[in-house]
């Protein structure tokens, strides 16, 4: 079974270099507009990438701070993050690597840049994720794609031939047929089965957290009493956020609108006709302050350790605390223990996304994301917060920040489509009953 | 329990105005502010509110007026003051960003729109004018009108409206069955169809159980005494009590277009049209029968007559999409207690965060499309208008996430039929309708957009004490 992961990635940029960086990345942003992303296919192991600029003092996300301008990175891949830092420093990549990171402080001088002293580079702003949370844990990109062609033929024969008068059984025992003939789908031949929930451990963890109930509740009075009472919260609403923002955070969800390219750049490369597509992934980039304290800090990292060990267990079919449309999300605690960097890939528009997380699970979120500064008014970390509606949505995009570059390998899947082929690759693989060959052809 | 000022809410947002058959949504411009405030104002006493009037005492006309952004600011509103309205409606329903979302791309994009698009000039206000027939309605509006010009006031365009027999749309469906019951506006229904006032007047709390993002005053001007406090911004005044977002959108309609692809489709083997299949194929993609009835109910045949069945649900009777297909218009627009996976409870608590109250009206030859009677004379269409107090969370989530991104439930290709299908897709692109079947699915692929938005604006609907507030500016 293949090992997702994630690596984050946070560089200081020089300065100086800021705004040919910016252009480095639009320039990325508009080959990949145009359909141009070679570059992250090369290793067949890339589900998502992003870069994005933080602390950007003319920016009107970071109005005038006083931080040094730094770059993120953050990827999802298959296989061990050694393997993904040497592919992204080997001859492959260099070209573009060297071109971004030659902006940031301490990359390798020319005369020393080879893909050892790239990766050591790399290494070294490295970023332990808080937790990570996969949609379809298990599956390499290839297997997401050889299972995506398997339904694609099999839907085709159903629509080409004719089946009538058949029983689901014997329109399977066809299929399996002439699927087996098919070497494109030779990787049937690997038994997989769906990651399941693991019970036990899941029963074992709610023993721990009803054992541990006392101290949690005191926790939370203690929390409630003598700090979120006391804290600034937020108040805004949609209406209130600043219009600016706002129109450059929906730019970025167009993944289409290439409007960040300057002038001189459009001359060059010819002016970007706007294929005007409608859109059925996106990304989310969140950054947040911690609240002053250990208290909040130990509240967090306990809300992290709780995500961290709740997530492998019960969240492995495709939902997020009931959230059906993540394929990746991430928290990074980063930055001394002083910020929050929440990343997310997901299928659907921004209401739609933010809509799920307050009707799913907005006890989660108010949980983690109430330690950290200026979040909606909560009460005893149970209502409020992310039930506020108005104010959380509100919060959320006034948090959000613009996402330079993003690569999707898979734009056109939805998580709930990878996890229903894997579904059909399993069942499809094995000797069918009349009900579970019914429940098959559901499926497809 | 809220109870809401009905008197204060402007009818159409309750009241369906089922007696009037005419309809005309007069396009204004306004060239003198002053003298169209002290107009407005003269107006106020004639427009229809929102109580609950007896069958036999219902009127011959109604009014109503609507604003949009560019309307409030040449009335005087400040700009510091508009910036307090949600980003859709200060926006429009025009920028890149909509029209990906909304669909309205190729054909339907707002540069070919006839109004309120990117190369018309810009909408204002719209005053909704209606008679119990077209002599009473254009009667009480030349009433109106003669007073325009001296009040400056100029008419930009008419959107004239009707409605046909039983209530059916163009393409030969009944139309406008579903609408949710608001609590503590006087109509009673199912439970699993009520809502809480929030979700369409602002000032009231919504199914979140919070009060909703609501345009307020902040820079004083004007009469600010009229204006209740806001229950959401401490110390501001509420200019959104008992106002609400109405949304047109002009939606021509291809007939011929409809029922030649239903009829191909469908065709018996030498080739003669198949009128029972054709009319089964369009009712699998609408979700209801030309008659009204639900699918989910009557699976194989129209029991025809009309029908206003709307108690129905899906958890129970159609758990696989076998009888009312999952992509089916109808299912998309109101999953009821089927939504995604989640339970029907759930489900019910999900769907009813995304509803809208529609009024559509129809314009063009009045003809009922059937496999066989599809040519209408000239352009026909709806005047798709509908009610919302999120415009994000309601009506653009409704077209993008439940019409026009193709992946609800386990489809994969699958737009809404009837809105959502992109007229010219990208290479490769599939577009298909799934009919679930027994033992296999089957699909209609290469499906066709029958719809072209011609035009289309955000309106604020106010309160009539928020009518009067304006006028005092």
């Amino acid at each position: 079974m293949s090992q997702q992961n994630p690596l984050t990635l946070v560089t200081p940029i020089k300065p100086e270099r800021l705004a040919e960086l910016y252009k480095v990345l639009s320039n990325m942003k508009y080959r990949l507009e145009k359909g141009e992303h070679e570059l992250f296919e090369k290793n067949n192991n890339i589900h998502y990438l992003r870069w994005l600029v933080i602390d950007d003092e003319n920016s009107v996300f970071f109005n005038g701070t006083k931080k040094n301008p730094k770059l993120v990175f953050s990827s999802n891949f298959d296989g061990e993050v050694l393997a993904h830092i040497a592919d992204l420093s080997s001859d492959m990549e260099h070209q573009l690597l060297d071109e971004i990171y030659s902006c940031c402080i301490d990359y390798p001088e020319p005369d020393n840049c080879n893909a050892k002293t790239r990766a050591a580079f790399l290494k070294k702003s490295m970023i332990k994720v808080s937790a990570f949370y996969k949609g379809s844990p298990g599956r390499s990109l290839k297997q997401i794609r050889e299972e995506q062609d398997l339904r694609m033929y099999l839907r085709k024969k159903l629509d080409t031939e004719n089946w009538s008068g058949l029983t689901a059984q014997q329109i399977h025992r066809q299929l399996k047929k002439d699927v087996r003939e098919n070497a494109a789908f030779s990787f049937l031949n690997k038994k997989y089965s769906m990651p399941k929930i693991n019970w036990f451990k899941f029963a074992l963890l709610v023993i721990v957290l009803l054992a541990l109930l006392p101290i949690i509740i005191i926790w939370i009075l203690i929390v409630e009493f003598a700090y979120e009472r006391k804290d600034v919260h937020y108040t805004k609403t949609r209406s209130d956020l600043d219009a600016d923002k706002i129109k450059i955070l929906e730019e970025y969800e167009d993944l289409t609108s290439g409007e960040d390219l300057s002038k001189e750049e459009q001359a060059i490369d010819g002016v970007l006709v706007k294929d005007k597509v409608i859109n059925y992934q996106n990304q989310f980039s969140q950054l947040v302050e911690m609240k002053e304290g250990k208290v909040r800090l130990i509240t967090f990292k306990a809300m992290m350790l709780f995500a961290k060990t709740l997530i492998p267990i019960k969240f492995v079919e495709g939902e997020l605390m009931g959230i059906p449309t993540i394929h990746f999300a991430r928290w990074v605690l980063f930055d001394d223990n002083k910020r929050v960097l929440f990343f997310s890939n997901f299928d659907g528009s921004w209401q739609q996304y933010l809509g799920d997380f307050i009707d799913q699970s907005g006890w989660g979120l108010t949980g983690i994301f109430s330690n950290t500064k200026v979040f909606p008014k909560t009460r005893f970390l149970l209502t409020g917060g992310a039930y506020d509606e108005e104010h959380f949505l509100a919060w959320s995009r006034d948090s959000e920040l613009p996402t330079q570059i993003w690569y999707s390998a898979y734009p056109s899947l939805s998580i709930k489509n990878i996890n229903n082929n894997t579904q059909i690759r399993v069942l499809f693989s094995k000797n069918l009953n009349a009900k579970k060959a019914k429940k098959l052809f559901e499926l497809i | 329990m809220q109870t809401i000022e009905l008197k204060d809410v402007q009818g159409y947002i309750f009241r369906a105005y089922g007696n009037m058959k005419y309809s005309r949504f007069t396009l204004l411009k306004i060239s003198n502010p002053e003298a169209a405030k002290k107009w407005i104002n003269s107006i106020c006493n004639q427009i229809t509110n929102a109580t609950i009037v007896a069958k036999d005492q219902l009127p011959e006309t109604c009014l109503n007026i609507a604003f949009a952004p560019n309307g409030l600011s040449a009335l005087g509103l400040s700009q510091e003051n508009i910036n307090t309205f949600p980003p859709p409606f200060k926006e429009g329903m025009t920028t890149i960003h909509r029209t990906s979302l909304l669909g309205d791309i190729d054909s339907s994009s707002p540069e070919n729109w006839l109004w309120g698009g990117l190369k018309n000039a810009p909408v204002q206000l719209v005053l909704l004018v209606f008679g119990k027939d077209k002599a009473t309605c254009l009667a009480y509006y030349n009433l109106l009108k003669a007073e325009f010009e001296s009040h400056g006031l100029e008419e930009q365009r008419n959107l004239d409206g009707l409605t046909l027999k039983d209530n059916k749309e163009h393409f030969g469906f009944r139309d406008g069955i579903a609408q949710p019951i608001i609590k503590g506006s006087g109509r009673i229904g199912p439970e699993h169809n009520t809502v809480h006032p929030g979700e369409f007047v602002l000032g009231y709390k919504n199914n979140y159980k919070v009060y909703p993002d609501s345009p307020t005053i902040d820079k004083p001007q004007g009469n600010m005494n009229l204006l209740p406090p806001s229950p959401l911004k401490t110390g501001k005044k509420d200019l959104g009590k008992n106002g609400s977002y109405f949304i047109i959108r002009q939606m021509q309609q291809d007939v011929e277009g409809f029922w030649n692809f239903m009829n191909d489709r469908t065709r018996n083997e030498d080739g003669s049209i198949n009128e029972a299949e054709s009319a089964k194929l369009a009712s699998k993609m609408v979700g209801r029968w030309p008659s009204g009835a639900p699918l989910s109910k009557f699976p194989d045949k129209d029991p025809g007559g009309t029908s206003d069945e709307n108690d129905f649900l899906y958890a129970k009777d159609d758990p696989k999409g076998l009888k009312c297909p999952f992509g089916s218009h109808l299912r998309r627009m109101n999953p009821r207690d089927s939504f995604e996976t989640d339970t029907p409870k759930k489900s019910l608590l999900l769907s009813n965060r995304h509803r809208l109250i529609r009024r559509a009206r129809l314009y063009g030859d009045p003809i009922i499309g059937t496999p066989t009677n599809n040519k209408p004379k000239g352009d026909v269409g709806l005047y798709f208008n509908c009610f919302s107090a999120d415009i994000s969370r309601q009506f653009e989530f409704l077209q993008y996430t439940w019409s026009n991104y193709p992946k609800i439930k386990q489809l994969y290709s699958d737009p809404d039929p009837i809105i959502g299908v992109v007229e010219n897709p990208k290479e490769e692109e599939e577009q298909q309708f799934t009919l679930q079947g027994d033992p296999i699915n089957k699909t209609e692929k290469n499906l066709q957009r029958f719809i072209t938005i011609k035009g289309g604006a955000y309106f604020f609907f106010p309160s009539i004490t928020t009518i009067r507030y304006i006028c005092s500016l």
